[in-house]
């Protein structure tokens, strides 16, 4: 009996072994996807994945998405034309270099010319962008879960330089610059984000200066600072000074109201030498931004109307001139702040100026927010910025528009 | 003597129509040793086809008999077979009680095939006697003594068995031993059930009636013929073979959740919901109008609640000289019921001196109301082709049917588009949702045991199954409104809408066979030798169809006031939808290929069980990619070995000593490892394609004492070593939902302890069980205070119990019983302590579910032969889910008590 014991255990342990040898650990592999390689840019119909340059009087159709692969760059030479049809998108992954020039500027376009016809610039995973001297119009058209998309996105500690450039028609966003260090310097923001979107929208640790810009008619708020929710370092820090921000944030309704600048969730914002008009809300310091590091003065505010009637409800009649710091918030007026307290006072007096307050998505800019002699802003300014307030300045540093 | 009779069944027979049938036979069957009563024991007249069952309390009952001799026998699995003659006359009612004696029969040969009736109580305590395993076994006599209804609620008194339950339902998923139901398997009649539920991998035990089941067997540790990818366990729900007696018996009650006593059930038009989105019905590139979307579904109005229905029926019985037995159940329920939430999102504190802790970012107050009706078809065939093979061919379909409104009302404190300066100003989000939901599970097992030579049996089962779920045109209007720091408000804004029409399936194709071989070695010693495999091929898919609707700007351009939503104007923003650009449209696949060796020596006291078992796994999902990305498609195989030792010592007649190690694994399931969001009531979860599977070795001790029938004692300890646990952890919260991966963070540790103890004092019954389970991971997580380190966040290891780990577990059940009123009543109460439910991405902070007390009461009481009145009250604590993070409310469910009142027919 016992060598029967023996016989069984020893084969029980013989097959035991044989069978711990079997073991596998696990292996993941992903499917190769199949990324083609990048054809350099011939004038004509273009589409998948590019890389090289856009020339000088050439245009350019976009017929579906376009794709620039980490470590390739399109570039595009002053006078590039390029027109997208079929809601396409580009897909930064690389550089983005648009050089236009202030004799030639550079158009980018939908086919159909209306508003959010097109998808803008994804490049949440860009290496650079450079846009200079650029018309981007009529972005913003939805993605493929049915959301608008927004203008320029990028996420990342990446440089991002914007000069000089004329933006119009976006539907959501039309800057998205999450994390980025960024540069926005003399641009035209005009009439963007259907009923929602910020003109330009900088959180999750960005830094640098936005300023010369004139920023029209933008549903929500002109420039807003936040950090992340979730992620409280590093924090977004900007230099918001000389931008003349008009007719701001009233497609979202009241229950949403646009603020010309608003600082929250541990941001710190320099808000200086600003000129705000007919915004729904002037400066807005959320009790949750970092109130205690955030700077602000010389800015200039005021409203053509006395009230302004609630689109929506006729009976709710709005002071704008009670928002320029609404209640609620924590900010409060500065000695160095020039506010209007009627209609007149501190009009800062501008070449020309339809008086829009609340206007649709896509309605035309035709003012001149130039300023004109006798300008209270002239000489108001922190001359630590420039002497002088808004986005065209006497010195010659203001938006060139 | 048997030719007389013949004669006397002849006679009866024929004299049957003109002779009066008025004689009865009637009387009690106990066990003559505890004097407890037997009940499901058959009792029947030898050479006649007629028989009673005994009842719960052991009573039986044969009427319409003509004058006359017969011979009662009783057989009764575990005891020795009873036999008496009795004579009766016209209108004579003989008592016959019968005391039943134990047999000690030990069987050293193939024996699986001689029924064993292991439905009642003291012989499910023989099996737990006699496991290879660490097992607990609940009988369906048992599971008679107290008015349970389903398994679900049978399963609560089982040791270190808990149920996770879902807002209010009755949907219940096993936790064993504290471990979450990931850990654990649920099998009927030893297999895998899919579900198509993306987030569970099994079928709620809430839909089996518990009058289908023979017994719950649960196994807390593996044998290598068990499927290895089970950690915590394996519930196996085992169906009746159909009785020799005919059976029936039905159960119907009323029931309604005392949530409607203080608020009304939110309603929507069902027969609104479109079935199919536009570019189903008319093709991909069908421009969709903004007419083709209903409104009604987002009409919401209130009722009152309607109360729950529950009815169900067991019918079995045996044809062809009992050859062939059949047996059918159907379980129906229609509830009703309602949760008041809140739920708030939490988020790190960067205000000067917060220190980064986390504080409330939203506050939102959530109303569901939900009609879930469920169906469950459970079909047995059994076919006795002779004593050496039977062939069995189980089904079981289950058909669920859930409309639900969510009515939520959120407020952003921190972030967002707000204006909050404190309590009751801000932005506020009314978000209100309806959706319904259509779900099939078909279940096909047709399965063989033969016994091929003194030596050698064989058994093998194929298996189809196949679940899938479609939840059309999902809802969801979201309206805003500011209340200014004034408490003034503006009126409220349309600000979207979304459709989202979803499907998915399973299907799942599996075949077992075993080979066993057994010997007497001696007189006292035995080996028994059993080798087989399994291979299962599943196939997942998911789509997802997502239309976004935006409100009609006025013509000054700005966002339009929401009166009614009849009058609301939309335009469709992506006209195609969704479907050909959503990663969520997606198909997986998973390949399980495994063979096992195992033994069982029996030395004279000494029970050995051991043996390797091997799985290859295989896993695939491609989600069809538009934009290209690295993560789109993917493949992971490995392949485990997992061996097992189990060793039992009978250290007396009536204990046992147990000592088990064995390995085991845990499989992500296939929605975990796709890139793509699955959407949630609360919580949304987007899979991890890096996501590793769990490896887990476990040790286990127990120590058994069965003192007398139905009494038992077990202590005993376990060890697991527990290698990549798939846990939860957030990674953002966006539009009031948590967004969720699965990760590893490491190696858990996990060691406990339980106590079993049950026994019986005359009327009053009572069964407790403890486990404390401890259970330690170290983790990195991010220390906000510190700031960064050259861009990076700084991190350290934090020390924190596993994910869904539940410290202590307590069931404690109090029965009475009174054989004279016929009355049963039963007070549970179950403990779980404080869990984590998810991890927080910050240093020192986890989510974590807070300690529950559950109390249920349920009674029944027969008023007739064929009746009994039945009651139940469940959650009589009124006991709340929270979650906190420290201190702080991140979520609360309240369901409220729940009442159900009835009847049971039984035959």
């Amino acid at each position: 009996m016992k060598v029967k014991y023996n016989h069984i255990i020893s084969t029980i342990a013989l097959v035991t072994v044989s069978m711990v040898s079997c073991k596998k650990a696990e292996v993941t592999t992903f499917n190769k996807v199949k990324i083609p390689t990048s054809s350099p840019i011939q004038p004509g119909n273009i589409a998948g994945f590019v890389k090289g340059t856009l020339l000088t009087g050439q245009t350019y159709t976009v017929t579906g998405d376009i794709t620039v692969k980490k470590g390739d760059t399109l570039s595009a030479q002053p006078g590039a034309i390029v027109v997208v049809k079929n809601n396409a998108q580009f897909n930064i992954q690389g550089v983005l270099n648009l050089l236009g020039s202030q004799d030639q500027p550079i158009f980018f376009n939908s086919d159909t010319n209306k508003p959010g016809t097109w998808g803008g610039f994804q490049a949440d995973s860009a290496q650079a962008i450079n846009i200079k001297w650029a018309h981007i119009d009529n972005t913003g058209g939805p993605d493929a879960g049915g959301s608008a998309r927004r203008t320029i996105v990028v996420r990342g500690a990446i440089p991002v330089d914007i000069e000089d450039s004329w933006f119009t028609n976006g539907q959501d966003d039309l800057m998205g610059l999450f994390g980025a260090k960024v540069t926005i310097l003399r641009n035209t923001i005009s009439s963007s984000g259907s009923t929602d979107g910020e003109g330009i929208n900088l959180k999750s640790g960005a830094t640098g200066v936005v300023a010369y810009n004139v920023i029209f008619s933008q549903a929500g708020s002109g420039v807003k600072l936040e950090t992340s929710t979730s992620v409280p370092f590093p924090q977004t820090e900007i230099e918001v000074y000389n931008n003349t921000i008009v007719a701001i944030g009233w497609r979202r309704g009241s229950a949403e109201p646009g603020r010309g600048t608003s600082v929250g969730v541990n941001a710190i914002g320099h808000i200086f030498n600003n000129i705000y008009v007919n915004c729904y809300h002037g400066i807005e310091l959320f009790n949750d931004g970092d109130v205690t590091h955030t700077t602000y003065g010389n800015n200039l505010f005021y409203a053509t109307v006395d009230t302004y009637t609630d689109l929506v409800d006729p009976t709710i009649k709005i002071n704008i001139r009670d928002n320029f710091y609404p209640a609620g918030a924590a900010g409060s007026p500065r000695p160095t702040d020039l506010i209007s307290t009627k209609i007149g006072n501190f009009d800062p007096l501008f070449v020309k100026f339809d008086g829009t307050v609340a206007a649709p998505n896509g309605f035309p800019n035709v003012n001149d927010f130039r300023l004109q002699n006798g300008s209270p802003a002239y000489g108001a300014g922190n001359t630590k910025y420039n002497q002088d307030l808004g986005a065209y300045t006497t010195d010659g540093k203001g938006n060139k528009h | 003597m048997i030719n007389k009779y013949y004669l006397i069944l002849l006679f009866t027979l024929c004299a049957s129509t003109t002779l009066a049938q008025t004689a009865i036979i009637k009387g009690k069957v106990t066990d003559s040793k505890s004097k407890e009563p037997l009940p499901g024991a058959y009792v029947h007249l030898d050479g006649m086809h007629k028989g009673a069952t005994t009842d719960a309390f052991g009573n039986f009952e044969i009427n319409k008999l003509t004058a006359g001799e017969y011979k009662v026998k009783v057989k009764y699995v575990g005891f020795s077979e009873f036999e008496k003659e009795a004579t009766v006359s016209d209108n004579q009612t003989m008592i016959i009680d019968i005391a039943m004696k134990e047999s000690d029969e030990q069987l050293k040969t193939v024996n699986i095939y001689s029924k064993l009736n292991q439905s009642n109580e003291s012989s499910s305590r023989k099996s737990e006697k006699n496991a290879n395993n660490i097992t607990n076994v609940l009988s369906a006599r048992a599971m008679e003594r107290s008015p349970d209804i389903n398994a679900a609620t049978a399963l609560t008194r089982v040791s270190a068995v808990t149920l996770q339950r879902n807002s209010g339902s009755d949907e219940a998923y096993a936790i064993i031993r504290g471990l979450e139901p990931r850990y654990n398997n649920t099998l009927i009649n030893g297999a895998k059930v899919t579900s198509p539920d993306p987030v569970s991998r099994f079928i709620s035990l809430s839909v089996v009636p518990s009058d289908l089941l023979d017994r719950i067997e649960v196994s807390k540790t593996l044998t290598p013929e068990m499927e290895g990818d089970a950690i915590g366990g394996t519930v196996n729900l085992i169906f009746k073979d159909a009785p020799e007696a005919e059976y029936f018996k039905a159960n119907a009650s009323l029931g309604y959740s005392a949530i409607f006593f203080n608020r009304k059930y939110d309603n929507f038009n069902q027969s609104a919901v479109l079935s199919k989105s536009p570019s189903e019905r008319f093709g991909p590139a069908y421009v969709a109008p903004p007419g083709y979307f209903t409104r009604a579904n987002l009409d919401f109005t209130k009722k009152t609640a309607p109360p729950t229905a529950l009815a169900s029926f067991t019918y079995g019985r045996r044809f062809f000289h009992n050859k062939l037995g059949f047996i059918i159940a159907d379980s129906y329920q229609n509830q009703y019921y309602g949760t008041n939430s809140q739920f708030n999102a939490a988020i790190p504190n960067t205000q000067a001196g917060g220190n980064y802790k986390p504080v409330l970012s939203d506050v939102a107050n959530r109303a569901y109301s939900t009609q879930q009706l469920n169906n469950g078809l459970s079909t047995h065939l059994d076919y006795k082709i002779d004593d050496k093979n039977t062939i069995g061919l189980s089904n079981v379909f289950l058909y669920t049917y859930i409309a639900q409104t969510r009515l939520s009302i959120d407020t952003s404190i921190i972030g967002g588009n707000g204006g909050r300066i404190g309590p009751g100003t801000g932005t506020v989000f009314n978000d209100n949702r309806s959706n319904i939901q259509n779900q099939y599970v078909e279940n096909l097992k047709l399965d063989g045991k033969h016994i091929l030579s003194n030596h050698f049996q064989f058994d093998w089962a194929g298996l189809y199954s196949n679940a899938t779920a479609n939840a059309p045109d999902r809802a969801d209007l979201t309206l805003n409104h500011l209340i200014n720091p004034d408490f003034t408000s503006t009126p409220d804004y349309f600000d979207a809408i979304s459709r989202i029409w979803s499907k998915n399936g399973n299907k799942d194709l599996s075949a077992y066979a075993n080979l066993g071989y057994k010997t007497a070695l001696g007189d006292k010693s035995s080996l028994e030798i059993k080798a087989g495999g399994l291979y299962r091929h599943s196939t997942r898919y998911n789509r997802q169809n997502e239309y976004t609707l935006r409100p009609a700007a006025e013509a000054n351009g700005v966002k339009a006031q929401f009166t009614d939503i009849y009058s609301s104007q939309w335009v469709v923003y992506n006209v195609t939808g969704s479907s050909t650009s959503d990663a969520a449209n997606y198909t997986a696949s998973e390949d399980i290929t495994s063979g096992y060796g195992e033994f069982k020596l029996n030395i004279n006291n000494l029970d050995i069980v051991g043996g390797v078992r091997v799985e290859g796994t295989k896993q695939e999902y491609d989600t069809h990619p538009v934009v290209l990305n690295i993560l789109s498609s993917a493949k992971k195989t490995y392949t485990d070995v997992l061996p097992s030792l189990q060793l039992k010592y009978k250290l007396t007649e009536n204990s046992n000593l147990r000592a088990a190690y064995f390995k085991s694994i845990a499989r992500p399931a296939l929605y975990e490892l796709v890139p793509t969001a699955t959407f949630g009531q609360s919580s949304d979860v987007t899979g991890n394609p890096y996501l590793q599977h769990t490896e887990a070795d476990n040790y286990d001790l127990r120590y058994e004492l069965y003192p007398k029938n139905e009494e038992q004692f077990f202590v005993g300890g376990f060890y697991k070593e527990i290698k990549n646990p798939i846990e939860f952890a957030l990674i953002s919260t966006s539009g009031g939902q948590l967004q969720t991966t699965p990760q590893n963070f490491g190696t858990a540790k996990v060691a406990g302890a339980e106590v079993v103890y049950s026994r019986y004092f005359g009327n009053i019954g009572f069964s407790g069980n403890y486990t404390y389970t401890y259970s330690n991971i170290s983790s990195a997580k991010d220390v906000p205070e510190a700031g960064t380190v050259n861009g990076k966040p700084v991190l350290k290891n934090q020390s924190r119990p596993l994910q869904g780990q539940t410290g202590d577990v307590a069931n404690l059940s109090l029965l009475y019983k009174d054989d004279k009123h016929k009355a049963f009543a039963q007070l549970a109460y179950t403990y779980t302590s404080r869990t984590l439910s998810l991890v927080y991405p910050n240093y020192g902070y986890d989510y974590y579910q807070q300690p529950q007390s559950f109390l249920a009461l349920s009674a029944e009481k027969q008023v007739s032969k064929h009746f009994t009145l039945t009651g139940k009250v469940n959650n009589l604590l009124n006991t709340p889910t929270t979650v906190k993070i420290n201190n702080l409310v991140q979520a609360r469910d309240v369901y409220n008590v729940s009442f159900n009142v009835g009847f049971r027919y039984s035959l």
